[in-house]
């Protein structure tokens, strides 16, 4: 419920005019009280004078009076009319002007004459009667996503032998009417590799392969699902198409871009994943982990989700309007990503297309608007088990007895440091970040306490600093022998609540009424524990069984990473101007399927790649060309372009050299040289020569300002905000990528080896086996013949060439083998450059 | 996808592929033209290809000289006696109620310029001594002294002048131009980037970027030394005959996966690789500047060996005249907040000496080549510097974004133009206040492009540049 202001105490000066008020009009109303109609007399007043402001849409001071229930439940304020109370009745003092806070009613156009006045004032002494439909103020929309979804029954079909599972009737049914068939299914090496990219985001191997084709069970295909989804790379592939939504990244965003420590976020999302958590839980500890009874460490770790926001370290900003911000970033991310909902139209003004008004934007942004965000300490299990966190808290004492100690010669200190100040040169000071010099730039007594921290811990680790006190170098030494324990960024929700206010048209600086964390009220309703609704009852809001949106747009996204486009295809739009769901029934049994599972993925998954929709070909039809260009009738499956991760995975897998490590800090793969010349500040790159060189794509390091160009160029989002689709390009800058990046090269080499070592029977049996570790398939006679006339091409340059042959093979020094490496390494390099290679068939 | 393509790579591949190759089609392929080659693919299958534009346009090509910092209008172009005569005195209160300012506490005194101002040219022009360059082109030039922006970071500030929108994540301007109209190039990127001075603009990519449209459209980094383009260069033991036979193979059997697919997507991708491997050769060639005579070298004040602005303004008129539509280049250091080596008298001198004779040249050797007509030219950065001065060791103003200068030419911009009037201190718009938004707007119409027009669908919403604002500043207009 909402708690109302209390209405502020009036003067005994103010009480009497009121009595004296009511004593008049009582006497001159008496006996006609029940000539007064509220539809016939009061509402037109109402909506001549105020309903432009105080409608459903625009509930300036949370009051409505386009609908008599409106003024009955009152406003921010409190009640403004009570029944037969004239006295109390706050809107005729209003109206009058002679309201101690608001001013006199309406601010814009003429004021209410006497009659009027008089009118509304003889209603309320009446007893304020309203008719029953002006009480129901309720908000409501006949537009079908927010409408409860209800399991249809399954359609017959004509042609059922071709039925999997119920997600084959809908499809069936609506191909039917089109009279359209459907495809056959994949041929078996095409269907391994798709479910293999789909579910784990590697291609299989060659051994997988074999052993499925030859897998004469009937319930072969299932087994393998079953086998994958139980696998730890289905976490990697699911926990990252999640990263997209939670705009995950290892930088702080803006122009500064320092590094940030956010990935056990990650890892919790991964083991989530793999674990099979039901999604209500998943989204709870995500939004309010913090807030859960006796709320464990990975559950604080969970609301990292909310802390992949952006964070601008630029000297002279408002770090205000920052922080709002990133509130409003989560708010915008929570409708995307949830709710399928613009809420961020409604930020500045009333949303123009859907039923949510700017006050209730406010009010789901009070949810999200009461959190501190701290770095907080997230040790592995061993480290606790070995006594290390205990190690570092007794090493933390031994630094805070020597800090204090130290902050007694605080004035000898300070005259240190000025005289160390005063020797700064141009070329050290270029090379601080903008605060420090921002704070350098003032007297020492003209700093705020953050700045004077700044310059201190600045001149702490300066070598004059530790000559003058030897507790500085002390300090310094314990510092460096304390062991490192992970942190992780989250959130913790402050004791003392922050007041919400409007932003009128979306300006933190131009406030306006305060607001109390709800729902909007087109929506499902929100059952809160307390009087105040909190972030943790918005989150189990979020995916109560009664929300109407959740779990068609969690679904709506799951089948459109397996299809490449979704049931409707706005992913991020369910609104009036979102399209309409192709397969209206379809997404709603998946949706009530979805909830009365347990909100299980897995099972969702596992639904979805046993029909026989998925298993289809994916072969452009003729026919079908221009009755359906776009593929919406599902008459076949797509071909779908890998995301940026996957494509360097799978050259890694196919060579041999992947990693299989879970989780951990992220790492530094090879990238080409110059990355930084155009970010304002050089980032740490030290390339990894270990293991960690061959990780799969979704650890290495992510900088905002400037990322991994090889995941860029194949359109992996920038994680400044949520991304619920990939965009699919294809450039110029793909092929140089693919055809020249070290990275890519060292793979083609690797796999090229691997085949020479592998098999020595003969050139055409070696080309076959390499052509199958890239794309799974046989390949034809004519594509056997092209990569042999390819590689003996090669053969004869590389013999001619030794340099080159070593060169391209990376060896230190020449040898006898060279040009033949080297020739298989460039008919290698042709095979991962394939749009076959990089795409889900 | 035309069934006549599909049939000729099929008979391609079958009648070609067993018996070797042909050196013809490889032949062909290295003089420039591919078996398929970017001619032939329609819009479709070639996002980049030259688009109508909605009308007739004045300008088919951008130059944006971004003076990343906020160069001081003050200084350069808009002096203030008055300013001069209240120096040291507080600013009137009227002037400051509900400001913000990024450093600047609200007791700064008032600071008048030490630079001395003439004027220049027929039309009068009024730039101070630090330019003497650009006063030799006034007439070419048309000034602006009433910009304002809405923001007083850099990094968002910058992000508003290129996006119209203060964080990431929106198309920056050359995307919006080459998603509208493409590129009239096919071996060099439609929208490229250049850089110059200390470090990279605050922001980075998300200043070229591509938000939400397709990253085709996303600015291409140019780096200004060794090889312009990441992984343009062939890998070890990879000469230009291996790459040539590696694209022809790739191509071959991606011809061979297109007639199995009938995916066109696959006809994109062989169009890429042929264009990739045009690049290969195209973008060196641009890179390398011995072509050009001695005089124009000098011109421009470049030294070839050396990466500067100089040579990325020379750089700039190279791309154009091969056809890519939007070249921006970015000079940072001039955020002049008058700390040891940001401030208003040497540091400013210096800047101003690297910009300013490059800048002019540019507009002089397209002019003489008959380019400038078609060819806009950009100068300004993302906001301008206060009146008051800041209270440090030297000289020195804070962010300022009621009102700032910038300067455009050629491309159906009336040269000689002054547009807009400050306060007597230099502080607000007086008359023609051009906002960001109105000079996207501006740019969009000189380019043939509406700006109302030219939207994106995105999470629900039309998206355009000039966000839900913009006119266009006819005065400017030639």
């Amino acid at each position: 419920m909402l708690s109302h202001q209390r209405m502020p105490a009036m003067t005994q000066l103010s009480y009497l005019s009121t009595v004296l008020a009511f004593l008049m009009t009582c006497a001159s109303l008496t006996g006609r009280a029940e000539e007064v109609d509220y539809i016939r007399d009061v509402k037109p007043i109402f909506a001549k004078h105020c309903a432009k402001c105080h409608n459903a849409a625009k509930q300036e001071s949370g009051l409505r009076l386009d609908l008599g229930g409106g003024a009955i439940r009152g406003g921010d304020g409190g009640p403004v009319v009570v029944a037969k109370d004239v006295a109390n009745s706050r809107l005729l003092k209003i109206v009058r002007g002679e309201d101690e806070d608001v001013e006199r009613m309406p601010t814009e156009g003429d004021p209410l004459n006497s009659k009027e006045i008089a009118t509304i004032e003889a209603w309320i002494a009446a007893g304020a009667k309203v008719p029953e439909d002006e009480m129901n103020l309720d908000i409501t929309s006949d537009h079908w996503a927010f409408q409860t979804p209800t399991r249809a029954t399954l359609p017959s079909v004509d042609k059922a032998e071709t039925v999997r599972n119920a997600i084959d009737y809908f499809v069936l049914a609506r191909l039917q009417t089109e009279g359209v068939g459907p495809s056959e299914e994949a041929v078996r090496p095409t269907l391994i590799r798709r479910l293999s990219l789909d579910l784990l985001g590697i291609p299989p191997t060659r051994e997988q392969v074999d052993a499925f084709v030859n897998d004469a069970r009937p319930d072969a295909y299932e087994q393998l699902v079953d086998q994958w989804l139980a696998s730890p790379e289905y976490g990697e592939r699911w926990g990252r198409h999640w990263l997209d939504l939670a705009r995950y990244a290892d930088s702080n965003g803006f122009t500064r871009d320092f590094g940030r420590q956010i990935w056990k976020y990650r890892d919790w999302v991964i083991a989530a994943v793999n674990a099979g958590m039901p999604f209500d839980q998943f989204t709870i500890e995500q939004f309010a982990g913090d807030m859960m009874p006796d709320s464990t460490l990975d559950q604080r770790i969970a609301t990292g989700f909310h802390r992949n926001t952006l964070i601008n370290e630029e000297g002279g900003t408002d770090q205000e309007q920052f922080r709002v911000d990133s509130v409003a970033d989560r708010v915008e991310t929570t409708g995307v990503a949830y709710l399928g909902l613009t809420l961020v139209c409604a930020r500045c003004h009333e949303h123009k297309y859907d039923p949510i008004s700017q006050r209730e934007y406010y009010q789901i942004f009070a949810f999200l608007n009461n959190c501190d965000e701290p770095q907080m300490d997230a040790p592995w299990a061993w480290q606790v088990e070995q006594g290390i966190v205990a190690r570092r808290d007794d090493i933390r004492g031994q630094i805070k007895e020597r800090e204090e100690a130290l902050a007694a010669q605080a004035e000898e200190f300070t005259k240190k440091q000025v005289e160390w100040e005063a020797t700064i040169k141009p070329e050290f000071y270029r090379t601080l970040p903008g605060p420090t010099q921002a704070a350098l730039g003032k007297k020492v007594e003209e700093r705020d306490d953050a700045e004077k921290k700044l310059i201190v811990e600045l001149y702490k680790t300066t070598e004059a600093a530790r000559e003058a006190f030897p507790l500085v170098k002390e300090i310094a030494d314990l510092k460096a022998i304390e062991p490192a324990i992970p942190t992780t960024m989250v959130l913790s929700e402050k004791k003392e609540p922050r007041e919400t206010r409007i932003h009128k048209r979306g300006n933190f600086l131009n406030e306006g009424d305060r607001v109390i964390a709800q729902v909007p009220s087109v929506l499902h309703s929100l059952a809160a524990e307390a009087d105040e609704a909190t972030r943790l009852d918005f989150a189990r809001w979020l995916v109560d069984a009664e929300n109407a949106l959740t779990p068609r747009v969690i679904v709506n996204r799951y089948w459109q990473r397996f299809f490449g486009r979704g049931i409707v295809e706005t992913e991020n739009d369910f609104g009036t101007q979102g399209s309409l769901p192709t397969h209206p029934k379809l997404l709603d049994w998946l949706a009530v399927e979805f909830v009365e599972s347990g909100w299980n993925v897995k099972a969702i998954h596992r639904l979805i790649v046993t029909s026989a929709t998925y298993r289809q070909a994916s072969r452009h039809r003729s026919e079908l060309a221009a009755i359906d260009p776009t593929n919406k009738l599902l008459a076949r499956q797509s071909r779908v372009r890998l995301d940026a991760e996957i494509i360097r995975d799978s050259t890694l897998a196919a060579s041999g050299l992947l990693t299989r490590k879970l989780g951990g800090p992220s790492v530094n793969p090879p990238q080409p040289e110059g990355i930084y010349l155009f970010t304002q500040d050089p980032k740490p790159w030290d390339t990894e020569q270990g293991e960690d060189r061959y990780r799969r794509g979704m650890y290495t390091y992510f900088w905002r300002s400037s990322p991994y160009p090889s995941l860029v160029v194949f359109d992996a989002p920038k994680s400044n905000v949520t991304c619920t689709r990939r965009a699919r390009s294809n450039t110029p800058l793909q092929a140089l990528t693919l055809a020249n990046d070290i990275q890519f090269i060292e793979a083609a080499r690797t796999l090229a080896r691997d085949v020479l070592d592998r098999d020595d029977s003969s050139d055409a049996s070696r080309v076959e086996l390499m052509f199958r570790h890239c794309v799974a398939r046989r390949p034809k006679e004519s594509e056997r013949l092209r990569l042999q006339e390819l590689l003996a091409a090669q053969r004869k340059a590389y013999a001619d060439d030794p340099d080159a042959a070593a060169a391209l093979i990376g060896a230190e020094k020449p040898g006898a083998k060279d040009a033949e490496l080297a020739a298989w390494t460039a008919t290698a390099r042709v095979l991962m450059n394939l749009d076959e290679f990089i795409t889900r068939e | 996808m035309t069934n006549d393509l599909v049939n000729q790579t099929r008979r391609h591949f079958f009648n070609d592929c067993r018996v070797g190759l042909g050196a013809m089609a490889l032949g062909s392929m290295m003089s420039g033209e591919g078996l398929l080659s970017a001619e032939s693919l329609d819009n479709a299958t070639n996002p980049l290809a030259a688009k109508a534009p909605h009308y007739e346009p004045r300008a088919k090509n951008v130059i944006f000289l971004f003076m990343a910092g906020g160069p001081s209008q003050l200084e350069l172009f808009d002096p203030k006696p008055k300013l001069q005569e209240l120096e040291g005195e507080l600013i009137p209160e009227s002037y400051i109620e509900n400001q913000r300012f990024a450093f600047l506490k609200k007791d700064a005194k008032l600071l008048g310029t030490r630079r001395k101002f003439a004027q220049h040219g027929k039309s009068g022009h009024t730039v101070s001594e630090c330019l003497p360059h650009l006063a030799s082109i006034a007439d070419d030039v048309a000034i602006i002294r009433s910009m304002s922006t809405d923001v007083f970071n850099h990094g968002p500030a910058k992000f508003f002048m290129n996006t119209g929108f203060n964080r990431f994540g929106r198309p920056s301007m050359g995307a919006w131009v080459t998603y509208g109209i493409g590129s009239e190039s096919n071996d060099l990127p439609g929208f490229v980037v250049l850089q110059s001075g200390p470090r990279g603009p605050r922001g980075g990519s998300p200043n070229w970027g591509s938000g939400f449209l397709p990253t085709t459209y996303q600015g291409v980094p140019f780096r200004g030394k060794g090889s312009p383009i990441l992984n343009l260069d062939n890998p070890a033991g990879i000469n230009g005959s291996r790459q040539g036979d590696f694209i022809q193979a790739v191509n071959d059997f991606n011809r061979l996966r297109l007639a199995d697919t009938n995916d066109p997507e696959i006809a994109t991708r062989i169009a890429a690789y042929e264009m990739a491997y045009r690049m290969q050769s195209s973008a060196p060639e641009l890179m390398d500047l011995s072509d050009e005579t001695q005089e124009t070298v000098d011109l421009y004040g470049a030294d070839p060996a050396k990466p500067s602005f100089a040579n990325n303004c020379l750089l700039a008129r190279r791309l154009v005249q091969r056809g890519t539509r939007f070249v921006q280049l970015y000079h940072t250091d001039w955020d002049h907040h008058g700390n040891p080596d940001t401030e208003l008298k040497g540091t400013l001198d210096k800047v101003c000496k690297e910009i300013d004779q490059p800048a002019a040249a540019l507009v002089k050797d397209l002019k003489r080549l008959g380019m400038l007509d078609d060819t806009l030219v950009i100068w300004g950065g993302e906001f301008g510097r206060t009146p008051q001065g800041e209270p440090r060791d030297f000289l020195g103003r804070d962010h300022h974004i009621e009102a700032f200068t910038m300067w455009l030419a050629g491309g159906g911009v009336k040269g000689g133009a002054a547009i807009g009037k400050t306060d007597d201190l230099g502080y607000y718009p007086v008359e023609n206040r051009v906002h960001v938004h109105d000079l996207q707007a501006t740019v969009l119409h000189l380019l043939g492009l509406d700006h109302l027009k030219l939207t994106y669908r995105f999470q629900g919403r039309d998206f355009r540049l000039t966000d839900i604002a913009g006119e266009v500043v006819h005065k400017l207009l030639a």
